[in-house]
């Protein structure tokens, strides 16, 4: 088992005893090489369960199990440690650093791990080959269509052969032909053995997806799979 | 659980690489810091350089010379209208003191007034003229600058014998004889004819006073045609040498109890005449030039505060438009000592940046000021390093607040902020 997450709460307290609970009690297990989509209305808590599972934030309550490790209670360096190593993130505004060349970019993880610099560019140059920009490694992203820059974001979540890839809407800045681009790769990433985490509104994207969950009002309402 | 490390040299490309992208705002952040380190070099090289230089002239004056004058120091109103008040010293008291004074070696006279001094068709009017007995040439080294000049000094027949004779400051002597030799030459003095026996050497200027415009004449003659009643500082100046360095104040002592008892001074009254040392000038001149340095302290610490502050305010404007920049890093695994370092080195590589262009402009400054004025500048080493610990004391001190800033910031809301 990947992911073992069992009645993970999230409670923001707004001041003056207002509260909004943001996940209420979810259950969830997600095997290694799973193909997942996370639907559900806005402000269902799709965002906040990913943020959760992504290690940027910690549930209030319940248990969160990650590769056999307990990552519910773990403290900020070692959060950090877990978003290094284990997670790659896709956002829905790329989320690229807009003065490094898209190369650059890719590297940054291995520069949090040390990794020495030449073989950070070897990794760095795989990774931008795996998303077919081997010839764009040197453009900034302001250089690039929205298409080529999420798949440098893509190639960055992948550079550190983290355990899961997480991607809140990553077809949401783009025009449905990109998009579908986009989503081929993705594809093409689960049929090479990577475990994939995606939040979208479109059932024609989450079609993609071997699983889809549904959240409502922080819960889960449905978990289907498709068939084979 | 491993841990990440993040070598600190990447840390380092980090900041300069986002310091490259704001080149023009880099520099002007600096500009505080600059002014306050160029205001510590160059002020530190001039004072230390002027204290040499004062060090130097008071060294032609000797460590075994004291001076014996109506006023000595006037150091306020008060003392400048009790000195007023005094007797002048006489000629009498110095006949006491050259036979009354068994510690000194020589006692010398001195006395100055300003005359116009012709030859030809120049002139210069208003040049400073001292009647000296010979001796004083030899208490003040003088005669050794004639010896490096032309021609010899006055002696003791000539100042005997009332010999007009004078020895001429090498900037009348370039006016006057611009190709001739001018030993042997008559110039006028106030009026009155004397024979040039000497010229000293060069020596320049030394606060603001030009060493080279001056004629000295025998004490004898001086007393003769210059020391009338229309001259408002008709006391004489004793220049005293002791014999060696361990009766200096035995000599001193020696002096005082003769004029004390000559001019009749009260057992528990003050001295009503002046006695100092090249040790007590040199003291003086560094007493005023540490309030100076205190004065200068304030203003540098101002001007590095207001530089730091700067700094700061920089650097938390970059921290806020990064908010987006520093999420990313953190979902990426940046942790928060890397976040730290990223911004903290930033603000440290502004400071010391600011800091060498200070030192390099101080330094040019300082050398700028010693070539143009008489004022001259000895660059102390310990400066240039006090200005390089400053600046990067300047940079942690202000750079502390905004990155910690950054590093505390939440992941998510970082990632949110527009
Ligand atoms: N930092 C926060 N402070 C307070 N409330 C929050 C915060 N983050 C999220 N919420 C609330 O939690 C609920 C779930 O938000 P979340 O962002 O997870 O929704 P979502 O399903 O991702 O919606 P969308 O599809 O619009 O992105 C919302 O009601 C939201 O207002
Ligand atoms: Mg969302």
């Amino acid at each position: 088992m990947l992911i073992h997450i069992r009645n993970l709460w999230k409670t923001y307290d707004m001041g003056q005893a207002v509260q909004v609970q943001a996940l209420r009690g979810v259950d969830l297990d997600i095997e290694r090489g799973e193909y997942l989509a996370i639907m559900g209305p806005s402000g269902s808590g799709k965002s906040t369960l990913m943020n959760l599972v992504g290690c940027l934030d910690t549930p209030t309550e319940g248990t969160y199990e990650l590769n056999g490790r307990m990552v519910s209670q773990l403290s900020d360096d070692e959060l950090a440690y877990i978003r290094n190593k284990e997670i790659g993130f896709v956002f829905q505004t790329f989320n690229l650093l807009a003065r490094a060349t898209a190369l650059h970019n890719v590297e940054l993880p291995l520069i949090y791990n040390g990794t020495p610099a030449s073989e950070r560019k070897k990794k760095a140059q795989q990774a931008l080959a795996a998303v077919d920009l081997t010839d764009r490694s040197h453009h900034k992203p302001n250089e690039l269509s929205g298409g080529q820059r999420q798949r440098v974001a893509i190639a960055r979540a992948l550079v550190n052969s983290p355990s899961i890839i997480l991607a809140d809407e990553p077809t949401g800045n783009l025009d449905s032909a990109t998009g579908a681009e986009i989503m081929q790769l993705f594809d093409r990433l689960s049929k090479q053995g990577h475990t994939i985490i995606l939040v979208t509104h479109e059932h024609d994207i989450a079609a993609y997806a071997e699983r889809s969950v549904h959240l409502r009002d922080g819960k889960i309402e449905k978990d289907e799979r498709r068939a084979a | 659980m491993g841990k990440l490390k993040t070598p600190i040299w990447e840390s380092v490309k980090i900041s300069l690489s986002s310091l490259r992208a704001n080149k023009l705002r880099s520099i002007l952040t600096l500009i505080g810091v600059i002014i306050g380190v160029t205001s510590i070099i160059t002020m530190v090289s001039l004072i230390s350089g002027f204290n040499k230089l004062v060090a130097d002239q008071l060294a032609t004056l000797g460590s075994t010379t004291f001076i014996v004058e109506k006023f000595g120091i006037i150091l306020s109103d008060d003392d400048w209208f009790d000195a007023m008040k005094r007797k002048d010293l006489t000629l009498a008291d110095y006949q006491a003191i050259a036979a009354g004074c068994s510690e000194c070696e020589e006692v010398a006279i001195q006395k100055a007034s300003n005359r116009k001094v012709k030859y030809g068709r120049e002139h210069f009017s208003r040049v400073p003229i001292v009647g000296i007995t010979p001796n004083y040439m030899k208490v003040v080294a003088l005669d050794d600058i004639v010896d490096k000049g032309q021609g010899r000094v006055i002696t003791e027949f000539e100042n005997d014998h009332r010999r007009q004779v004078a020895i001429l400051g090498p900037e009348l002597v370039d006016k006057f004889f611009p190709m001739l030799d001018p030993i042997g030459k008559k110039v006028r003095i106030g009026g009155i004819d004397f024979t040039v026996v000497g010229v000293p050497k060069k020596r320049g200027s030394f606060l603001g006073d030009n060493q080279d415009r001056f004629a000295a004449i025998p004490f004898s003659v001086y007393q003769k045609y210059f020391s009338n009643k229309l001259e408002p500082w008709e006391g004489l100046q004793f220049y005293i040498k002791a014999k060696d360095y361990p009766s200096m104040e035995k000599a001193q002592d020696q002096v005082r109890a003769i004029l004390r008892a000559r001019r009749h001074v009260p057992y528990h009254d003050k001295d009503d005449f002046g006695m100092y040392t090249a040790e007590t000038l040199m003291d003086l001149f560094k007493k005023v030039t540490t309030g100076i340095s205190f004065t200068l302290v304030g203003i540098v610490s101002i001007s590095l505060l207001v530089g730091g502050i700067v700094i700061m305010n920089i650097m938390l404007v970059s921290v806020t438009e990064r908010t987006r920049e520093v999420g990313v890093r953190k979902a990426l695994g940046a942790r928060r000592r890397s976040i730290l370092l990223q911004f903290l080195i930033e603000a440290v590589t502004l400071a010391v940046a600011g800091g060498t262009a200070g030192i390099l402009l101080g330094v040019l400054l300082a050398k700028v000021i010693s070539w143009t004025t008489p004022i001259p500048a000895a660059i102390e080493p310990w400066s240039i390093i006090a200005g390089l610990l400053v600046s990067t004391g300047v940079g942690v001190f202000f750079g502390v607040f905004p990155a910690a800033k950054a590093a505390r910031l939440d992941p998510i809301e970082a990632l949110r902020y527009e």
